[in-house]
């Protein structure tokens, strides 16, 4: 029988310094990440000064952390078809920056799923084309709004 | 590694449930078709090393841009609740 109790785990993470998690927030990614297929459980932090990006931390090297966005902020008409049941799992895109300019881009082609109740998550790879693995998040400077 | 000829229209099985038929060759294009279980996915190699790669570069983004970046980027809300999850995240504060 699995223990009731909630066990408190901390880690040292790169940005935000010693974080407590509670064993009950832990995503356990079977498969990992693509590239990084032996990191294995995350948890989700929301940084205040990265809002309203949230970030996906690793537990087993805290140093490996990727920022992440909610594709339907990118992209509105978002579609994962069928790869995502939305009344049960979430999905988060990963972000990189460009070399040259400065633009956020998001990763539409692989978003990650992460299941609500089942605390299991998984980086899926679309068929479509549709996507692009580094589409811009299209921003305004604060001037221009 | 295991190295088959095959010509086209011929088959070859990988488990009970995998097949990958030659469907033709022409000036050293090879097309495949594969019939696998939808839980098995099937991409171009490429693509997941792009994605691996893409993955390596958003766990070495540089804090400090990406959040100077932040600041002067105004991301809408809108469509954010076809998220369920955002209440599931660890919030943290800045810790000066």
């Amino acid at each position: 029988m699995e223990k009731q109790e909630v066990t408190i785990l901390k880690i040292k993470t790169l940005h935000f310094g010693e974080i407590e998690i509670e064993n009950d927030k832990i995503f356990h990614f079977p498969d990992g990440l693509l590239g990084f297929e032996k990191f294995n459980n995350f948890v989700l932090i929301n940084h205040e000064e990265t809002e309203p990006l949230r970030w996906l931390i690793s537990i087993d090297d805290p140093t490996i952390g990727f920022p992440l966005i909610n594709p339907w902020m990118v992209d509105i008409k978002y579609n994962p078809g069928k790869n995502i049941d939305l009344e049960t799992e979430a999905a988060f895109v990963v972000i990189t920056l460009g070399n040259k300019e400065r633009v956020m881009t998001a990763n539409m082609k692989a978003p990650l799923v992460l299941g609500v109740e089942t605390r299991e998550g998984r980086q899926i790879v679309m068929s479509s084309d549709k996507y692009s693995t580094k589409q811009p998040v299209i921003h305004t400077t604060s001037e221009e709004v | 590694m295991l190295v088959l000829s095959r010509k086209v229209g011929e088959v070859v099985t990988i488990g009970n449930s995998i097949e990958i038929t030659v469907i033709s060759y022409d000036r050293g294009v090879v097309r495949l078709g594969i019939n696998a279980p939808k839980s098995i996915a099937v991409h171009r190699k490429e693509i997941y090393d792009k994605i691996a790669e893409t993955n390596k570069e958003s766990s070495n983004v540089e804090f400090d841009m990406l959040k100077d970046l932040l600041k002067n980027t105004a991301i809408s809300s809108i469509g954010s609740e076809k998220n369920k999850l955002e209440h599931l995240a660890i919030h943290n504060t800045k810790k000066d």
